[in-house]
């Protein structure tokens, strides 16, 4: 029993960093039907500016955070403006190739930067906590609560403030918002700062478990991807509970049928969701 | 339908960027364009030029792993030229490494190692993995070069490979000072969490049946795959489900040192066998003291031992260049390069991988007493021989265990 619950503590947690990973791409996916290959390169410059800022500058913990969100998300917008605003009119494999020439381009420039070698990214929050025979430590519930914020938070501005629900008329047609005075250009510029944001706070939380490295967008971008198929591209419920899906099938599927076989059971999940709607759990149905 | 469709494209689309982002070739550093004379072709007068050639990985997750070995062989290199270089059958000759890229994929060190030999003529390549290694004994022997293997796998050695010389003492060493130390300080039920590469899996089919032979138990056996797992909490739980007394980790210093990290937050006292790749010191770096792995044995970090005077030396000389504390990635291919360097003298030819192969035990005893940074005495079974370095942390710090 206490295996359980540590499991699915354990699950919790891994859910929430592909979560928010996945709802950056997904909102990406929504607005301008680009799959932003390049968003795993996204996230791990969020793990190295928040790391960097913390190292070099001696800035607290939150604090690079939020230079890290503020750095990452610029990033994204630049990305928007020199690759696929220009792009725009282009046939849709072209934004995809750009898309990993922007990957490549990032892991290169951060191994030409920061260097190959892992690092370690010091967290004021080491602190084990017992509950119930649980373990927990402090960055590890920190995670946890931090998404389930952003995820609360990215709702309320995507529902109740006049500039999200840009975004979603944009997502649910893009001329029609267009015709009704959204300023189309500036709403992508703003998803791409969001998705950027976004990833970077996924870094940041959950590098402190992990390391830091060149390749490390690449432990996360494909679940993501796994995720906002079986969510249903481009939908953000589709994204939340996708990511803990996934979270919650690799720590029991660990734990009761094989820690060799984890991730095919989270492509078996895929198969099955798939095979019953096709177009993903909470698909908007008809583009 | 059209949804569909593009579920499918993605799909698709996302398998050529993981093979491509695999390919992430970016730092070939090739010197190919500078003097490719080769070995040999002696013009009488000037100093010749020997080409060494490199193959490992630079770029990608492994790029740190790869640098720090080419570095070993760049220092070795560069105080051999400033000497002014070996002096073979009455003629100068100064080294050139020639290093390419090979993402630590076997089938491109293969063909690294052809455009070695007929670019650059190069009567000696480096690799720092046991799959590079395999991949070039395929053709060494026809093609006549000496692969210089810096991996302690046994089976390099074993398959009786004329012209491959293995750097690293062989892991199977370990086995028996390990197991012992562990059984005898914290009992005989073992859990296995090593790295999920083919070097991990053949030490853990190494370890297995003789930890079982000595009476102990394997609880818990599954391995970790660092280039994809996010957390190690859901395994190291499972693991720990076990009870256990000691953890069998290993890997890349860095992640293994988090596995360690995590099995300590989730509540386990035990010992912890490492595996010889993850270095103790490096494993502080992440740990932030020695204190949280105390009971863990593992190879002696270069810098702590004591077994040679030049150490101190060697590891300052190594932090100003690099910036960095040398581990036995750098200070073995260091030795190594001059052990080559010597053997080449010995055999009077700078060309002849045959003649040079026979000259090593030569090698081994002439290297000059400044760059023994590792004690060998022999050239033997495909290896150089030197007695075994083992460490364990006790109370906090590294201590040498003797190896009986």
């Amino acid at each position: 029993m206490d295996i359980l619950i540590q499991q699915l503590f354990n699950g919790l947690t891994i859910g929430s960093v592909y979560a928010l990973v996945a709802l950056g791409l997904t909102l990406v996916y929504g607005i301008l039907h680009i799959p932003n290959f390049a968003h795993g390169a996204l996230y791990m410059m969020g793990g190295y500016i928040t790391l960097t800022m913390m190292t070099k500058f001696g800035l607290h913990y939150w604090i690079a955070i939020f230079v890290s969100i503020i750095v990452v998300g610029f990033i994204g917008v630049l990305m928007e403006r020199l690759v696929f605003h220009p792009l725009r009119e282009s046939p849709p494999i072209q934004d995809k190739i750009a898309a990993i020439g922007i990957l490549l381009f990032l892991e290169a420039f951060a191994q030409y930067t920061w260097g190959a070698e892992y690092q370690s990214m010091p967290s004021p929050y080491g602190q084990v906590v017992e509950v119930f025979g649980l373990t927990l430590t402090m960055q590890r519930i920190l995670i946890v609560v931090a998404a389930v914020i952003v995820m609360i938070l990215l709702n309320l501005f995507l529902r109740k403030t006049y500039t999200g629900s840009t975004i979603i008329a944009m997502s649910q047609n893009r001329e029609g918002a267009n015709l009704v005075g959204i300023n189309t250009t500036r709403v992508a510029m703003l998803t791409f700062m969001i998705s950027g944001g976004l990833a970077a706070i996924a870094a940041s939380i959950s590098a402190p478990i992990n390391l830091v490295f060149p390749g490390m967008g690449q432990l996360v971008i494909l679940k993501a991807f796994v995720i906002i198929i079986l969510g249903g591209m481009g939908s953000i419920p589709g994204a939340i509970v996708g990511g803990y899906i996934i979270g919650f099938s690799e720590s029991l599927g660990a734990t009761y049928i094989s820690n060799d076989y984890k991730d095919i059971i989270a492509f078996f999940i895929l198969v099955i969701i798939l095979t019953v709607k096709p177009t993903g759990l909470f698909s908007k149905g008809g583009h | 339908m059209k949804k569909m469709k593009s579920v499918f494209m993605i799909i698709f689309t996302l398998v050529m960027v993981f093979s491509l982002a695999a390919c992430n070739s970016t730092s070939e550093k090739t010197a190919g364009n500078k003097s490719a004379s080769g070995g040999g072709d002696s013009k009488s007068g000037d100093a010749g030029t020997v080409n060494i050639g490199y193959s490992g990985p630079l770029s990608g997750p492994a790029a740190f792993y790869g640098e720090r070995t080419l570095n070993g062989v760049k220092m070795a290199v560069e105080e051999i030229n400033g000497a002014g270089g070996i002096e073979v059958s009455g003629k100068k000759y100064k080294f050139n490494i020639v290093s390419l890229d090979d993402k630590y994929l076997p089938n491109e060190t293969g063909a690294n190692a052809k455009r070695l030999l007929q670019e650059n003529k190069t009567p000696i390549i480096f690799t720092p993995h046991s799959g590079g290694v395999f991949a070039m004994q395929v053709f060494n022997q026809q093609d006549k070069f000496i692969i210089g293997a810096y991996t302690s796998e046994p089976k390099v050695s074993d398959v009786g490979n004329k012209l491959t010389v293995r750097i690293p003492p062989r892991y199977d060493g370990y086995l028996k000072p390990f197991t012992d130390y562990e059984m005898d300080k914290f009992g005989k039920k073992i859990a296995f969490l090593p790295t999920a590469s083919q070097y991990g899996k053949d030490w853990s089919e190494k370890l297995k049946p003789y930890w079982e032979k000595q009476g102990g138990k394997v609880v818990y056996e599954s391995a970790i795959d660092f280039a994809k797992e996010t957390d190690f909490f859901t395994v190291v739980t499972n693991a720990l489900k076990e009870k256990p007394d000691v953890l069998f980790v290993g890997g890349p210093s860095e992640p293994t040192a988090k596995v360690i990290k995590q099995a300590r937050e989730l509540g386990f006292k035990g010992g912890f066998i490492v595996m010889d790749q993850a270095k103790m010191d490096e494993m502080k770096k992440v740990t932030g003291s020695y204190e949280m792995l105390n009971g863990a044995i593992g190879v002696m970090p270069l810098a702590e031992s004591k077994i040679s005077p030049v150490i101190p030396d060697f590891v300052k000389k190594y932090q100003d260049k690099y910036k960095e504390v040398p581990g036995s990635e750098a200070g073995l291919n260091y030795i190594g390069m001059y052990i080559f360097a010597e053997a080449m003298k010995a055999a009077g030819s700078v060309d002849d991988a045959e003649k040079i192969q026979a000259a090593m035990q030569k090698g081994v005893e002439n290297v000059p007493e400044n760059a023994k940074v590792y004690i060998f005495n022999k050239f033997d079974g495909g290896g150089f021989d030197g007695d075994l370095e083992v460490a364990a942390v006790e109370n906090g710090k590294i201590v040498p265990i003797k190896v009986k």
